[in-house]
């Protein structure tokens, strides 16, 4: 196997490569309408690129194409060398396309459906490598009808490989003819040839200017086909412009061109297609972005209410929040005679509070009661009850049914001008699945917050209890329990007893009665009240503003969902189907840029604004 | 010509003025039936660009040399001007303005400006300014002696290149043209866009002479006159002469292209003279000053007349469209408004403590002397008992939120449903509507009006004085009452009672399209705003709704008494108030989202009643009657018109 054998195959399979992608970018659809209009235009496309790959090595299908009496079929028998296609003054003079074939090419092998076509064949050195078709006009019809040459010609050109554009002075502008190209010439190569050299001016300057802003065009040739064909059957070869024109035909047309043509032919239908697609694109996209952006903002808007709400009900809670900074104190010191006053007020406050914990469903509550006690609390109640509790929940904490109405109703707007897919679900008349979602989303915050919180509990109660703060109140306790015991000690022992045993006292105290213990254990109880309060008192100090800091904190976190989850999903993947089909789109234009110097000689519609300077012509090639 | 005809032609300008103008107001009442503009229409335009400045004016003649580019048309009218007023060029599509010659003194006399009324004039000054590219169209006219006293001929730019524009200043002067010189080729004597624009000509029956330019003689004598009839047949065109004109380029240069005429039809034994034989040779502009003025005048005016009034593509096509497309436009708007009918079953109503306390302050303020002092006194002693409780209340509770303010609340909460229906609604009427239906719909479905309708209805909501709004309605409710009724202080005093059974439930139906109600929808409400409001409002309130029926009856018959009559005209306070705020809604909404979308609709719907539409038909039949009185109608103003 040769090493352009190689290369050949090689080529082939980077479109093969290329058509595959495209093909995986067609099924992987978004459910948006855009996305799908792009996606029936290039299914269509790549039905043809199949048509196409199947004759990538037959022989080139090379059409005239031009306004009538612009000499098509005076060409095409100069071309040939004798008298083929009927030539006339008449206008249209060629009504049926005439196909022109050597006799040594397979007719069947062209993969052509060869019904409309008339056909001769002719032992012409130029039709060993194409096939040559003498098209009609389209510039006499006024309409596409059926049966007209018009109808006709578009019927032809998708089979063709290269057009001859064949024009005259009185004709390069136009409209119709320019018009029709641009619609047909995308997937074909271009050669530029004005006729009638004989008696018209040379205006290929002002043609090539007319043509530069739609087309590459790197050649135009002038040519005057009747003396050609008279020079040829004379015998001579043909002079002047038409020497080249046929030159440039057998040398740039041959066999080792028909892949390369039909290639480029091929990436410039894909280009073409995919760069439609991308302005199809990129006018719909602002509004998904639009949406997207709504989305985003309303989660913002979201999130600064959960907040407020949190943080005004944090303060609130105040018995709450001192619990569970006793509780972490606690645990913390361990068994200490002042830490076991601490644990029965706080399993006091948390018997009492046990009550209203059934009737405490705030989230703020739940919060700050923590991740275990609400757990035991949330098991204490039946599934269905929770469910709709937590509904209820996210109705008392900021997030009302107006507001979720209010969201759908400007994400429904935004919807319908993006054209993505209505869910099937969305009964627009019911709020539940949208309350689910803000339940959800209020999970999901409270969880952060729950996290957050037992942070603070944490570091509010490690501030709060270091060894001097434990000492003092240590000390403080216990000095009232010394004084207590010592009194008592010294009446049971001493002064009742033995002092006036051993005669040191003459009359013996009396034992202490209740009246004595009354009020002693009360002034207990009272001290360490105020040793409690004074310490909780301490504990709770700078909770208002580490409370702020903290929600300074959730307001800047970022809630990973919003009210509508599946159109958040929906709208990330247009994105990424944009951006695939950029990927797609540079591709091919790298591809496009990378084989545009084969064809140098022919020229073909630009697809974009990417220019294709024409290169110097190379001479031969194989 | 007589003076009859003269007059004649005087009533067919004032009816063609007329026309002008009712067509153009018709147009405008139109606009939501998407109609094509009227400059698209071809008899619009020969209305506007020939028939209003010519109808009625002193004869003149406009000659123009037309065909696609790059034939040599202003090869041809420098032979007729006799110098090179228009510049040639070897490139197509050269000419880009018309250049007009203008006999002399005649831009004294008239007013070239009305003459082309598209077109921006200026004085000749060199052949070259045609030539250049602009956007405005513009008209270099210059005076010459050398032209008959009312005839002016034109060079005009092509029919078929890609530059469109070109082609619409050639339609502009082919329309005010009334002989055409068309210059044809073989290579485009079939063209379609060439076929196109001579059809049209042919349909306002011009004068048209032909030039078979760049034949190749004698070789193509024996093929224009199969060019010709396949032209003649394609167009409908009769040329009142033709002429051959050899490729001969150092002739068309130094302006000695010769012009051979040939007969035409072609007598059966005619036979091609000799080249360059001297008795077919012509001067065109001889020709043309040749030709009978008045009469060629006539027969285009009267062309374009009659192409105006023709059934098949004038005003009474256009005038069909327009009412099947308001047929269409009403009949779905029909089948559409039975369906698009919003109902809200539960608008909010206040509590009745508001109103219970609301009546107390306006009774208040009508008490006069001890009554009021007596009143004012237990107030006060309720209000000193109350006290320590409300407070204690507050502690416990925080705030109570008022009555009002919950109101607001649920109030907000059913704007907010009415409006979310009523863009379901709309994007209904969008998705199944037809085309005239959607586009105007899909307007209004635009995200940024939805979520800015809902912003500014925020705002406003949160701006509503309820109290105020209360006091309004039962201040204006109970004077009514007691002019009906004298039983006014049976229903103080029962105050609570009355309020404590009345559990209204409020419905309020808006019809989005502005269609009236379909059918059965709450009739006796409705009547009276069903004809022209857009949006109705309909507070049905009833408690049962036997109830309200009943009621309405008992408040109206002076015999009513009792608590159920008092029941009932409790009802009807908070129907008072509801429409109230159903009102302000509605206002709102038409405000701030439709606008005068549906009065368009049914204008549109209602075009054929309209009286711009009466007026065009009846000046349609007026213009036929006059064209079949006046004389010489008969369409055959052939060849024999012309001398030659």
């Amino acid at each position: 196997m040769s090493d352009a054998d190689l290369e050949h195959i090689a080529l082939l399979a980077e479109v093969d490569v290329l058509v595959g992608a495209l093909g995986r970018w067609v099924d992987d659809c978004p459910s948006w309408n855009t996305a799908r209009q792009c996606r029936a235009l290039v299914k269509r496309l790549l039905a043809r690129v199949e048509t196409l790959r199947f004759r990538l090595e037959t022989p080139l299908v090379v059409a005239t194409y031009g306004g009538t009496g612009t000499g098509k079929s005076s060409l095409v028998n100069a071309l040939v060398g004798r008298e083929i296609a009927e030539v006339g003054r008449q206008r249209p003079t060629t009504t049926t396309p005439t196909l022109l074939i050597h006799p040594d090419i397979d007719q069947d092998s062209l993969g052509l459906d060869l019904n409309p076509f008339l056909i001769r064949t002719v032992e012409a050195p130029l039709l060993r490598d194409i096939v040559l078709v003498d098209c009609p006009d389209p510039d006499t019809s006024e309409a596409a009808t059926a049966g007209s040459n018009l109808a006709m010609l578009r019927s032809i050109i998708p089979h063709c490989d290269v057009l001859l554009y064949v024009s005259t002075q009185q004709k390069y502008r136009n409209d119709r003819i320019v018009t029709e190209l641009g619609d047909v010439a995308s997937g074909c190569r271009l050669v530029f040839v004005q006729t009638h050299a004989d008696s018209d001016t040379d205006i290929r300057d002002d043609w090539q200017r007319c043509l530069q802003p739609g087309f590459d065009v790197p050649e135009m040739y002038f040519v005057d086909s009747v003396r050609a064909l008279a020079e040829q059957q004379e015998g001579r070869l043909p002079s002047g412009d038409f020497r080249s024109l046929l030159r440039m035909l057998s040398d740039q047309l041959g066999t080792s061109r028909r892949v390369e043509i039909r290639r480029a032919n091929l990436i410039d239908l894909l280009h073409e297609a995919l760069t439609r697609c991308r302005s199809t694109y990129d006018s719909a996209l602002p509004a998904v972005t639009e949406l997207q952006e709504t989305l985003d903002q309303q989660r913002t808007q979201i999130r600064e209410t959960l907040t407020t709400q949190l943080c005004d009900e944090l303060l609130v809670n105040r018995n709450l929040w001192e619990r569970r900074l006793l509780s972490a104190v606690t645990d913390a010191w361990g068994f200490s005679p002042f830490s076991a006053v601490l644990r029965f007020y706080n399993g006091l406050g948390a018997f009492i509070a046990s009550l209203t914990f059934f009737r405490a469903r705030t989230s703020a509550q739940m919060a700050i009661v923590g991740a275990v006690q609400g757990a035991r609390w949330a098991r204490s109640r039946a599934k269905a009850q929770e469910a709709e509790a937590s509904l209820e929940r996210v109705a008392a904490f900021g997030i009302r049914d107006q507001h979720l109405q209010e969201s759908r109703m400007v994400v429904s707007g935004h919807l319908h001008s993006s054209g993505i897919d209505r869910e099937e679900h969305d009964d627009r008349r019911d709020l539940t699945v949208l309350r689910k979602h803000a339940a959800g989303l209020e999970g999901e915050f409270l969880n952060d917050a729950r996290r957050a919180i037992d942070e603070v509990i944490e570091e509010l109660a490690e501030r709060n209890c270091g060894w001097m703060t434990r000492t003092w109140y240590e000390v403080l306790f216990l000095s009232y329990m010394a004084f207590l015991l010592g009194r008592v000690g010294y009446n049971f022992f001493w002064s009742s007893f033995l002092g006036p045993v051993l005669g040191f006292t003459d009359n013996p105290e009396q034992l202490l009665k209740i009246e004595f213990y009354v009020p002693a254990l009360l002034f207990l109880v009272i001290w360490s009240a105020v040793l409690v309060t004074s310490f909780t008192w301490k504990l709770r100090r700078g909770l208002v503003s580490r409370v702020r800091r903290f929600a300074e904190s959730m307001a800047a976190s970022r809630l990973v969902h919003g009210l509508f989850p599946s159109l958040e999903t929906t709208c990330q993947a247009i994105q990424s189907d944009s951006d695939q089909l950029n990927e797609l789109l540079q591709q091919t234009r790298t591809f496009r840029r990378e084989i545009a110097d084969d064809s140098s000689f022919l020229g073909s519609r630009r697809t974009d604004s990417l220019t294709e300077a024409g290169s110097a012509p190379r001479t031969e090639t194989s | 010509m007589t003076a009859e005809s003269d007059s004649s032609f005087q009533n067919l300008a004032a009816a063609t003025r007329n026309l002008f103008a009712s067509v153009r107001r018709l147009h405008d009442q139109s606009k939501i039936l998407q109609p094509v503009p009227l400059e698209q229409h071809e008899w619009f335009e020969s209305l506007r660009q020939k028939l209003i400045p010519q109808l009625g004016e002193d004869a003149w003649l406009v000659a123009a040399v037309v065909g696609g580019t790059n034939i040599g048309k202003s090869v041809t009218f420098n032979h007729l001007a006799g110098n090179q007023a228009s510049a040639t060029s070897p490139l197509a599509s050269g000419t880009k303005h018309p250049v007009c010659l203008v006999p002399d003194r005649f831009a004294e006399r008239h007013d070239l400006r009305q003459v082309f009324p598209d077109f921006r004039l200026h004085e000749w000054t060199e052949a070259a300014s045609a030539l250049q590219e602009s956007d405005q169209h513009e008209l270099y006219w210059r005076s010459t002696t050398q032209l008959p006293a009312s005839l002016l001929v034109l060079d005009t730019p092509d029919i078929d290149s890609d530059a469109r524009v070109n082609w619409v200043r050639a339609d502009a002067v082919r329309r005010s043209a009334d002989v055409l010189i068309a210059v044809l080729t073989q290579q485009k004597y079939n063209d379609a866009a060439v076929k196109e624009f001579f059809r049209k000509a042919a349909t306002e029956d011009k004068a048209v002479m032909i030039v078979f330019n760049q034949c190749l003689l004698p070789d193509d004598e024996q093929y224009w006159p199969i060019w010709l009839s396949t032209f003649c047949q394609e167009t409908g065109i009769q040329p009142v002469a033709v002429y051959l004109a050899p490729a001969d380029r150092r002739a068309a240069d130094s302006l000695e292209l010769p012009f051979y005429e040939r007969p035409w039809p072609l007598p059966d034994d005619w036979k091609a003279p000799p080249p360059d034989d001297k008795a077919y040779r012509r001067n065109l502009s001889d020709d043309l000053a040749r030709l009978k003025f008045r009469e060629v005048r006539v027969r285009t005016l009267k062309g374009s007349l009659r192409h105006l009034i023709n059934r098949s593509d004038g005003v009474p096509a256009w005038l069909g469209r327009l009412s099947a497309t308001s047929d269409e436009l009403a009949s779905a708007s029909e089948r559409l408004s039975s369906e698009a009918v919003l109902k809200i079953r539960d608008w909010p109503t206040p509590p009745n403590s508001s109103f219970v306390g609301e009546i107390r302050i306006w009774w208040k303020s009508r008490q006069q002397g001890w009554s009021r002092r007596i009143n004012s006194v237990y107030d006060g002693i309720g209000t000193g008992i109350t006290w320590p409780f409300r407070i204690a209340r507050n502690a416990l509770q925080g705030e109570p939120i008022s009555a009002i303010d919950k109101y607001r609340e649920r109030e907000w909460s059913a704007v907010l449903t009415t409006v979310e229906e009523l863009f379901d609604k709309l994007q209904w009427l969008a998705e199944s509507g037809n085309r005239l239906v959607k586009p105007q719909i899909e307007r209004v479905l635009k995200a940024k009006s939805r979520s800015e309708l809902i912003t500014s209805l925020k705002q406003r909501h949160q701006q509503i004085d309820f109290e105020s709004e209360l006091s309004d309605v039962v201040d204006e409710q109970m004077n009514a009452f007691r002019e009906d009724s004298p039983d006014m202080f049976s229903f103080y005093r029962q105050l609570h009672n009355v309020s404590a059974a009345v559990r209204p439930v409020t419905s309020v139906v808006l019809f989005s399209l502005g269609f009236g109600p379909a059918g059965e929808t709450v009739a006796p409400f409705v009547a009276d705003a069903a004809a022209s409001a857009v949006v109705h409002v309909v507070a049905d309130v009833a408690g049962g709704a036997t109830a309200a029926v009943a009621g309405e009856a008992a408040v109206s018959g002076a015999a009513g008494t009792g608590v159920g009559m008092l029941q009932a005209w409790f009802h009807r306070l908070h129907g008072a108030f509801t429409s109230r705020r159903v009102e302000w809604l509605t206002q709102l909404i038409r405000d701030e989202l439709l606008g005068t979308l549906p009065e368009e609709f049914q204008t549109a719907a209602s075009l054929k009643q309209s009286d711009a539409f009466r007026e065009v038909e009846r000046i349609l039949d007026e213009l036929r009657l006059l064209l079949d009185a006046s004389p010489g109608t008969s369409g055959d103003a052939g060849t024999e018109e012309v001398n030659v």
